[in-house]
């Protein structure tokens, strides 16, 4: 957010606000234009000894009141020359917003609080809003309307704008391909004329007040499909209101003093700022008995995505057993909104300043936010790691509570990690089951101490080997066969859209569909048949209470699992050697789970649900499970697709982005 | 029990039932916000040091006069542990309801500090509550990594009130301290409830040695940037085994009661980089030859370290030398003082040659080390110059311990019929 006061000694604009008037008065009365030129040429000459607010306050009032505007503008002159100083203390402020292909940008008060001419970025719509009192900038995004689904965040973040604010906006290269109606009307009910027309490559700004007057608008049309309209710049001005009328009120207590403090300085948070009925910022869910997690420190990793971090923080808080004492949240980047989130929360906050690029800096970031971690809790042996993008499942902490043990006493375990790749509404159904898996699916786990500070730590990857920290954790080197323990049901959601790892259709592809527990209170079942060689008797016996699917039938038809629920099913896949994933991908493919790379496996083995059946995949002969194939079977071959252009390098490329 | 104990003060003067009536208040504010406060003041300490026997024997009993809280003192000194609170503003209202001005001192929180370029807030060092003539400090205490409490310097910024209180009369603050974490007792002093470390005479101890250094992370950076920090795999293997044969060392010689420091290229490791240096190739230790004890070498031996040589003998150059995992081996250096330095010495095994070293004199500080509290000379830079020269600055890989340090002196040659006994080998 950027530190912006308004500058009361407004001079340089006082010559392009009377043209503006003046140009007004000519277009809209044109009878009375001889009076008005000759009452300018006197206004341009007494400017230059009265007060320049009062004047403006004037031409405001013209501007407002078409009909009387010469009479109100002998009315003031006549009181201007009377007081020095304004009799009250509005105050106007200079507004430039400029609409283009390749660049935007707005000014007020002479004061550039956006600036975007960056090549391949920042498409769109942008939006501004100020505090209608100070004019601070409390609010800054940009919607790519150009991309579905944008013009539905926009309205949401619209909507949370509390009435009243100074709303600015203005459209860089395209903003109207996925501009729907629905948005389209909120900007007309904002008093905009030219958005439900918006079009293809149209250039457009505009300035209005929440519920409120309109101070300008202008558009320039895109002449042909190849060309974009001519860039526009709109000059206009905004009256502040009294800091009084632009607050709430709300008992003066603890709590209110931080929301206070937040509303005065933020926006589109919605709720949390309603003056009438404001969302509660402390919730005090139920503590969890005998909580084996109280004391475990919470390191929350974000960067400068403040409504994540908020949607975030306030899920996490909302967990049965959490302790917000444990909770640091760490943001990359000296991020002043992030932080004002956490201060809302009355968390405890740490910025770091940014080294290195891309998957380097979120791993140096990583590095230093978990180094920090077991620095300020020197008694901890574990930490929870969350990311700023995530939904907390209720039981989050009881889930980790009845696990954690495990991860103390069994050596051949990595972490434990609240989400499972493979857990789609379609393939998780017990929220009472865990598994062991070779992969370290991150979004929500538990690193034991002594693995980061003996292990990770020292040879932890230097800003110049460009790694996402997450690839570097998962490769063998680190990961030494040891496996981390997944519940059946996640326990996150991963909601990011926006940032460095994640584009929306892949979001859309991967992640929309997850299960997300949302029951409290889960007892989890047969937790210590998770320990090493347990498991491995928990899945003889699994494999031997299998039935065993016809195998002639296509894997991918639904019919190929029975219509029951509860009964256990295991199906033969070919998988030559341990890094034979041939089948097994198509399999996922067609089973629309991550295929992208291998996740969820424990030695040739997969573990999921189909139909509310318990769906066993064994890759023959590479998984020592394979002594359990009836020799009649011959195991599932399914071949890769031949390749397309791109078809293989885009798989692979988004596997490395996912985090 | 204020009724009948107010008689009794009623015979103490009006300057000594004061600080025993600010207490009260101060012990009564903290208790209605359920913060757990201990006693450190080292005068009451002291005081109540002598009572020790009878005030454990009967920690509810009623006091016959006011002996510990009527002491003439301008303060009494509490601690605070940070992670028993939750930093409710509500205290501070209630406080200046009660009538106290108080008065905080925040400063960056040394635990970020050895971090690359984190900010994170300000935590509170110190607060102290005045009421009337008499003031209440109290000191926060943070939980670090080595298992160890520490509190911060009391620093005032500029826009405080220098008037405050006589800050210079204060206890504690005037440096970063580190202490043990203390059992805690609770007891009956002057018929107010409060507790209090377990040993006193022991606590009271802790405090005159407790100056802390923190390590000079800012120039470790430049260091680093300089000179880039060796990742390789063998490096990091060295760090993680020189880490765990200090802390062998540090839990060995505590365990003995023997104090000791990094020395030689260990302490040089924490000086110049806040780490230990890969290439050094072992872990360096001092220890004064007063705090010399027999059980040295068996406690080693017990814990898994081998002797691997003894050179010279308790009166003159002692110097032991123990094997670690993997060719890492610890060294011990005997610190001898004399009036104007101190100095310790070398053997050259197959010629007999002595050596010494020679140091100004030092005293000791804690520090933290690979998530160790350690001493460390607290004139550390006088110490490292006089063993690396003013060029410490710069790494060096080829070092000969008989020619490269600045402070080597010949101290002749054992004679041969000693070499059994000052030469041993294993």
């Amino acid at each position: 957010m950027d530190e912006w006061k308004p500058n009361p000694a407004v001079k340089p604009h006082k010559k392009r606000s009377w043209y503006l008037a003046w140009k007004y008065k000519l277009m809209n009365q044109r009878a009375l234009r001889k009076l008005c030129q000759t009452g300018a040429v006197l206004f341009l000459l007494v400017t230059v000894i009265v007060n320049i607010k009062l004047i403006l306050d004037t031409r405001r009032a013209a501007y407002e009141e078409e009909e009387e505007s010469a009479q109100d503008y002998d009315d003031e002159m006549l009181n201007v020359a009377v007081p020095r100083h304004p009799v009250n203390n509005k105050k106007v402020l200079d507004v430039e917003v400029y609409s283009s292909r390749s660049k935007v940008y707005v000014a007020v008060d002479g004061t550039t609080v956006l600036e975007d001419e960056a090549r391949e970025q920042g498409r769109g719509i942008h939006v501004i809003v100020l505090n209608q009192a100070t004019g601070h900038v409390m609010a800054k995004r940009v919607f790519d309307t150009y991309s579905p689904h944008e013009d539905e965040a926009m309205v949401l973040f619209l909507n949370m704008v509390a009435r009243g604010r100074i709303l600015i906006f203005t459209i860089k290269d395209e903003g109207s391909f996925h501009l729907k109606d629905t948005a389209k009307n909120v900007l007309k009910s904002l008093g905009s004329q030219v958005a439900p027309f918006l079009s293809w490559r149209d250039m457009w700004t505009f300035v209005g007040k929440k519920g409120g007057e309109v101070y300008g608008e202008k558009h320039a049309k895109s002449p042909a499909l190849s060309t974009w309209g001519d860039p526009v710049l709109l000059k206009t001005e905004v009256h502040l209101t009294s800091v009084e009328d632009a607050e709430c009120h709300w008992p003066d207590t603890e709590l209110n003093r931080r929301r206070k403090r937040f509303c005065s300085k933020v926006e589109g948070y919605g709720s949390v700022c309603s003056c009438k009925d404001p969302t509660p910022i402390e919730f005090n869910p139920d503590p969890l008995k005998d909580n084996k997690v109280f004391d475990v420190p919470v390191a929350v990793i974000a960067g400068n995505r403040p409504n994540y971090l908020y949607r975030m923080l306030r899920s996490l808080l909302s967990a049965q057993g959490v302790n917000p004492q444990m909770i640091t949240v760490f943001i990359d980047g000296y991020y002043e909104e992030p932080m004002d989130v956490v201060e809302l929360f009355g968390l405890s906050g740490i910025q770091h300043t940014p080294i290195s690029i891309k998957n380097a800096r979120v791993s140096q970031h990583y590095k230093a936010s978990l180094t920090a971690t077991f620095n300020l809790f020197p008694d901890a042996k574990f930490a929870v790691v969350l990311e700023e993008d995530l939904d907390i499942s209720v039981d989050f902490f009881s889930f980790l509570s009845q696990s954690i043990h495990l991860l103390e006493e069994d050596e051949s375990l990595y972490c434990i990690s609240a989400w499972n790749d493979q857990g789609y509404e379609h393939t998780a159904e017990d929220p009472s089951l865990l598994y062991r898996v070779e992969t370290m699916p991150g979004l929500g786990w538990v690193l034991r101490k002594n693995l980061y500070k003996d292990e990770l730590e020292p040879k932890w990857p230097t800003p110049e080997k460009l790694w996402d920290w997450d690839m570097w954790m998962r490769m063998p080197e680190q990961r030494k066969g040891r496996e981390c323990i997944i519940p059946d049901i996640s326990r996150s959601y991963h909601f990011g859209i926006v940032g460095l790892n994640m584009n929306g259709y892949f979001h859309e592809a991967y992640f929309k569909k997850h299960k997300f527990n949302t029951v409290p209170n889960v007892q989890l079942k047969n937790v210590e048949s998770l320990r090493k060689d347990a498991y491995e008797t928990e899945i003889l016996r699994l494999l031997g209470e299998a039935e065993v699917l016809d195998h002639s039938k296509n894997p991918c038809e639904d019919s190929f699992v029975p219509d029951t629920e509860g009964k256990v099913y295991v199906v033969f896949i070919r998988m030559e050697q341990e890094a034979d994933f041939t089948t097994w991908t198509q399999l996922a493919k067609c089973l629309h789970i991550w295929d992208l790379d291998v996740r969820g496996n424990h030695k040739g083995l997969w573990r999921l649900f189909r139909k509310k059946n318990h769906f066993l995949v064994v890759g023959v002969p590479a998984s020592p499970y394979s002594s359990k194939k009836p020799s009649s079977v011959t195991p599932i071959y399914m071949e890769p697709p031949a390749k397309e252009e791109g078809a293989v390098a885009v798989p692979a490329v988004a596997a490395a982005e996912q985090t | 029990n204020g009724a009948a104990f107010s008689k009794v003060r009623g015979s103490q003067s009006g300057q000594d039932s004061t600080r025993w009536h600010v207490v009260r208040k101060f012990l009564g504010l903290i208790s209605s916000h359920n913060i757990p406060v201990y006693l450190i003041d080292p005068l009451i300490l002291g005081l109540v040091d002598k009572d020790i026997e009878q005030i454990r024997s009967s920690p509810d009993g009623p006091s016959p006069q006011c002996k510990y809280f009527c002491a003439p003192r301008d303060f009494t000194t509490f601690a605070l542990l940070d992670k028993t609170w939750k930093h409710e503003v509500g205290l501070f209202r209630t406080a200046e309801k009660m009538g106290f001005q108080w008065l905080k001192i925040i400063n960056k929180d040394p635990r970020l500090d050895g971090m690359d370029d984190l900010s994170g807030m300000e935590i509170p060092l110190h607060y102290i509550f005045k009421l009337a003539s008499h003031a209440i400090h109290l000191v926060v205490f943070y939980e670090r990594s080595g298992n160890y409490l520490w509190h911060g310097p009391l620093r005032l910024k500029q826009h405080m009130d220098r008037k405050f209180v006589p800050f210079r009369k204060l206890h504690f603050g005037r440096y970063p301290g580190a202490y043990e974490k203390p059992e805690l007792l609770h007891v009956s002093i002057d018929d107010l409830k409060v507790q209090i470390p377990k040993n006193p005479s022991s606590f009271l101890e802790e405090i005159s040695h407790s100056r802390f250094l923190e390590c000079r992370y800012r120039e470790a950076r430049a260091f680093f940037q300089l000179y880039p920090d060796d990742a390789s795999l063998d490096a990091v293997e060295f760090r993680k085994k020189a880490k765990s044969l200090l802390h062998l060392a540090a839990l060995t010689l505590n365990n003995l009661g023997v104090k000791f420091w990094l020395s030689s290229g260990t302490c040089l490791g924490w000086y110049r980089q806040c780490n230990v240096i890969p290439h050094s190739k072992d872990v360096d230790l001092g220890i004064f030859i007063r705090d010399y004890k027999a059980e040295i070498i068996p406690a080693f031996q017990k814990a898994g370290l081998p002797l691997k040589h003894k050179f010279g003998k308790v009166e003159d150059s002692l110097e032991l030398s123990f094997q670690g995992e993997d060719d890492v081996k610890l060294d011990i250096f005997f610190f001898y003082e004399e009036d104007d330095h101190i100095w310790n010495g070398g053997t050259q095994a197959k010629s007999g040659k002595k050596f010494k070293y020679l140091f100004p004199k030092f005293t000791l500080c804690w520090t933290e080390f690979v998530e160790l509290k350690v001493h460390v000379p607290c004139e550390t830079l006088q110490y490292v110059e006089a063993n690396y020269g003013p060029g410490w600055k710069v790494p060096v890989k080829a070092w000969d311990w008989k020619s490269s340090p600045s402070n080597v002196q010949n101290n002749g040659v054992w004679p041969v019929d000693e070499w059994d006994d000052v030469i041993q080998i294993y």
